[in-house]
């Protein structure tokens, strides 16, 4: 039988870097193929070549053993392909049928002259697919009303809608809950046991390891290794993925916790639409202590982290900082009396994406002596400082002190904002999703970090979605769950299961 | 085939220079486009482009004139377009400081036209000494503009008006209500302009002598020149211009890093008022030396053209806006002496943005040529080593 997809020796080019280097692959019908790789290996270029958004420099495609140039995302859908992209394409203040046939419009003509989009005869068509393939979507509802889960069965209806029978999805359990990345592994199953092919995009292994029959391994745009997944370990992927040893375990050396230095009381904050978010919490971190607050994206974590570090309002409640109330302090004290922030979105928060690195790396001292005396800028003094920091914390960028920080890869923009802020000497960090969207090795050099800063006395707030990265760090938990921490116990207290099911807001 | 190309490619890299020298080559390039499309448009009207060009620069006192009528010379004419010159300098760096900070000051015109008409109803009509009234016609025109600007900068900071709309609304405000004003209070019914300004107040001297030549002497011009190097200091090498420019490129980010985004917003509207204001005694109370009511001044909206053309850099904007200059003042010339309609410039400078507006795109198309060429010279030299070590 002929393969369903064949690359031959893709090469595609960025100014600067080689995305993929001469990859060849071939996926048969009916598998779920997993493309792992770090970031930056080049597998979402590789399946945007694949799904038309590119067009390979150099190499061939094949398509159910024709040759073929991809040249849009259109015209791969018309070779029925589907992608399932990490950030969703969807209209917010549409319904779930609006989206769906979005492009492709089934007209219908009253009284046979008007046309009219048909959307009554679809929403009955997608009731029918989401029925048949177990997603349990309703057709009739809005994307806004939409958790994430749901609305990434959505975007697969979509591409069922459209007759896909290849279907590429980037990362889709970065921002699920561990029950929810259950069910959607489900999902991805009944996919292939219905004739579909999957390529699943992912750096979790465990993931791979649970649903996936083959794996390619890139590793800086070039195919490392192709392995059937039953016969491989996960150490061996692991291994080829960042082509070193990854130690799995981290030592974490006791300490013994010292005074507190954050203590939150009653905290309540109010989103813009006066809702609130965060209600009544109360918590304190000590010196030594990595306080981990665990729990589903959008419950209100990102708005405490906020609230701590100034950018938001408290509505009520206090924010006591070694003793001294910071609840009304602006952003820019709270910083000089010890507060540091790696807030969760780098890109639209943490950086100024044109603004050049040292720039970036001085975003909080650029106006205290040495760096600014009377008014005035001193640049040797920014770079120097900054060359400090790169070459400490390892930041690779193109032209040192120069380098335009949009022109960084998202590891490294990281961190350097992780340089920044732990080189504030601040006492408490405020660490939200430190790790989102970065490989194993990037992961395991802030894990190691954060670590560090423990064993400095630093109080720690870590705020993750990812609970394996909570469990691992953590000396205190608190699960928040709808606004509210639901649980605050000892992390050695806890099992994963329980911290699962309190994410859920399950208390008993 | 495809080595020819390479080279040509290779020959257009070295030529436009690495990409600090991009930052000249690539405008200048853009200049140089909008001129032969120029060319082209005077060629089809059946004129000598090198004949036109030359017309714009005798205007402008640049290129000598055949013959000069008694007490002129191509002096006078340089000296007249320096006058016209200075309002148009500071209406540019008032647009490109907004465009900084991440605003879109596009009531220069109408900020221009109050701080001129305030510094001539309370100045101009005065008897005081020169002395005294230019220095306070400066100063008038600074305050009156930066109070524009923090009443839109302010409209932004507290209802978060957008100053795009703020802006233009304010321009047909100050267009009519001042034309009122001037109508009802300060018409000369001959010229249909307000009553002339007293000499003393007035910014540009007037007839003077110099070297047998009857000749203006635009004051403001050094002022001018001043503000463009404060400017530049101002926004490279400055908390405030770090700030500003922060607030503009990341108005999330520079919260996070504890500026307040709201007051730079405001004070940089405030600075972009006083620049246009600069710009509106310059320009009413220099080169004008009255006000037309009704009409608003299109130097305001030229200078958003100088603004982008000269990347809103201050140095940028002395070249860009010596350039436009140039294309708007000897329009007049270039019109009478080969009868070619004035309006023809604004279809130069309208084309040379269209070109400018392009600058980013080819930067981004050298920038992957270049990657491109340097991989293959690798490979060459990896095949050239491998034929050497195959020989020996």
């Amino acid at each position: 039988m002929k393969p369903i997809i064949e690359l031959r020796h893709i090469t595609k080019r960025f100014p600067g870097i080689v995305a993929n280097d001469d990859v060849s692959l071939t996926i048969q019908k009916g598998e779920i193929f997993a493309l792992l790789g770090e970031n930056g290996a080049g597998k979402s270029t590789l399946m945007s070549i694949l799904f038309g958004m590119y067009e390979p420099d150099e190499g061939e495609i094949f398509i159910r053993g024709e040759k073929v140039r991809i040249t849009s995302p259109s015209h791969a859908t018309k070779l029925n392909i589907g992608m399932v992209h990490q950030h969703f394409k969807l209209v917010e203040n549409f319904t779930v049928t609006e989206n769906i046939v979005l492009g492709m419009e089934p007209q219908k003509r009253i009284a046979g002259i008007f046309p009219t989009v048909d959307i009554k005869g679809t929403n009955q068509k997608i009731a029918e697919l989401s029925k048949r393939y177990g997603l349990e979507v309703e057709p009739t509802a809005k994307i806004e009303d939409l958790s994430v889960s749901i609305q990434q069965r959505v975007e697969i209806l979509k591409m069922l809608y459209r007759e896909a029978e290849i279907m590429i999805f980037d990362e889709p359990t970065a921002m699920l809950t561990p029950q929810e990345i259950e069910s959607l592994l489900q999902v991805i199953r009944n996919l292939r046991d219905a004739g579909k092919t999957i390529i699943l995009i992912t750096h979790k292994l465990e993931e791979i390891k649970q649903v996936a029959d083959r794996c390619a391994v890139l590793c800086r745009g070039k195919l490392v290794s192709e392995c059937d997944v039953a016969t491989t370990s996960t150490h061996d992927m692991a291994y080829m993925m960042v082509g070193r040893e990854v130690s799995e375990e981290m030592e974490k050396e006791p300490v013994s916790p010292g005074e507190e230095v954050l203590r939150i009381e009653n905290l309540t904050v109010k989103n813009s639409a006066g809702f609130p978010v965060v209600k009544d919490v109360s918590f304190s971190i000590h010196e030594g202590e990595i306080f981990a607050v665990a729990g589903v994206s959008g419950n209100g974590q990102e708005e405490l982290a906020d609230a701590i570090a100034g950018m938001v309002k408290a509505a009520g409640g206090k924010i006591y900082l070694a003793g001294q109330d910071i609840t009304q302090m602006p952003i820019r004290k709270r910083n000089e009396s010890g507060v540091a922030y790696i807030p969760a979105d780098r890109h639209a928060t943490g950086m100024v994406m044109d603004f050049t690195l040292s720039e970036n790396l001085l975003l909080k001292n650029y106006y205290k002596p040495p760096y600014c005396v009377h008014g005035w800028l001193k640049r040797d003094r920014f770079d120097k400082k900054s060359s400090e920091l790169i070459e400490k914390y390892d930041i690779r960028c193109g032209q040192g002190c120069d380098t335009i920080v949009r022109s960084m890869s998202g590891g490294n923009q990281q961190k350097a904002i992780i340089a920044r802020e732990i080189d504030q000497n601040a006492k408490v960090i405020l660490f939200v999703q430190p790790t989102r969207g970065l490989d194993i090795g990037a992961i395991e050099n802030i894990h190691r970090q954060i670590l560090e800063q423990r064993s400095k006395g630093k109080a720690i707030l870590l705020i993750s979605l990812e609970l394996e990265e909570v469990m691992k760090l953590a000396d205190t938990i608190g699960v928040i769950y709808s606004g509210e921490l639901l649980k605050t116990a000892p992390a050695e207290s806890l099992t994963v299961n329980q911290v699962g099911n309190y994410m859920m807001g399950v208390t008993t | 085939m495809k080595k020819k190309s390479n080279h040509l490619k290779a020959a257009l890299l070295a030529v436009m220079g690495d990409e600090k020298r991009q930052n000249i080559t690539v405008p200048l390039l853009e200049v140089l486009f909008g001129l032969l499309a120029g060319a082209v448009i005077f060629l089809i009207l059946g004129k000598n482009p090198l004949q036109a060009f030359n017309a714009f620069l005798q205007g402008c006192g640049i290129s000598a004139k055949a013959n000069y009528a008694g007490g002129k010379g191509m002096f006078t004419d340089f000296m007249g377009y320096l006058d016209n010159w200075t309002p148009m300098l500071f209406a540019a760096l008032s647009v490109a400081v907004a465009f900084k900070a991440g605003l879109f000051n596009i009531g220069v015109s109408g900020q221009m036209l109050m701080a001129g008409f305030t510094a001539m109803v309370t100045v101009g009509y005065s008897p005081l000494p020169a002395i005294v009234a230019k220095p306070l016609v400066i100063i008038i025109g600074i305050v009156v503009g930066a109070l524009v600007g923090a009443l839109i900068g302010y409209l932004k900071y507290r209802f978060n008006i957008n100053e795009v709309v703020s802006s233009i609304m304010l321009n047909y405000i100050f267009q009519y209500v001042l034309s009122f004003f001037i109508f009802t209070f300060f018409i000369n019914p001959l010229t249909r302009q307000s009553q002339a300004i007293s000499d003393a107040s007035r910014l540009t001297l007037q007839n003077v002598m110099i070297a047998g030549y009857k000749t203006v002497i635009p004051l403001g011009f050094v002022l001018a020149v001043i503000a463009v190097a404060v400017m530049h200091y101002l926004i490279h090498h400055t908390k405030f211009g770090y700030e500003l420019k922060a607030v503009g490129l990341n108005p999330k980010a520079s919260k996070y890093a504890g500026i307040n985004v709201r007051r730079n917003i405001l004070f940089a509207m405030m600075l972009s008022g006083a620049l246009a204001g600069l710009a509106g005694v310059t320009y009413y109370l220099g080169y004008l030396g009255s006000i037309q009511p009704r009409v608003l001044s299109t130097v305001g909206f030229d200078s958003i053209a100088i603004s982008l053309l000269g990347n809103s850099n201050p140095i940028g904007i002395v070249f860009a806006s010596f350039l436009i200059t140039v294309i708007t003042k000897g329009s007049t010339y270039m019109s009478s002496s080969i009868g070619v309609d004035q309006q023809i410039g604004s279809v130069i400078t309208g084309l040379m943005l269209l070109f400018a507006a392009c600058g980013a795109y080819v930067r981004h198309r050298l920038r992957i040529s270049r990657m491109e060429l340097e991989e293959q010279k690798k490979e060459e030299k990896k095949e050239g080593n491998e034929k050497k070590e195959g020989q020996s």
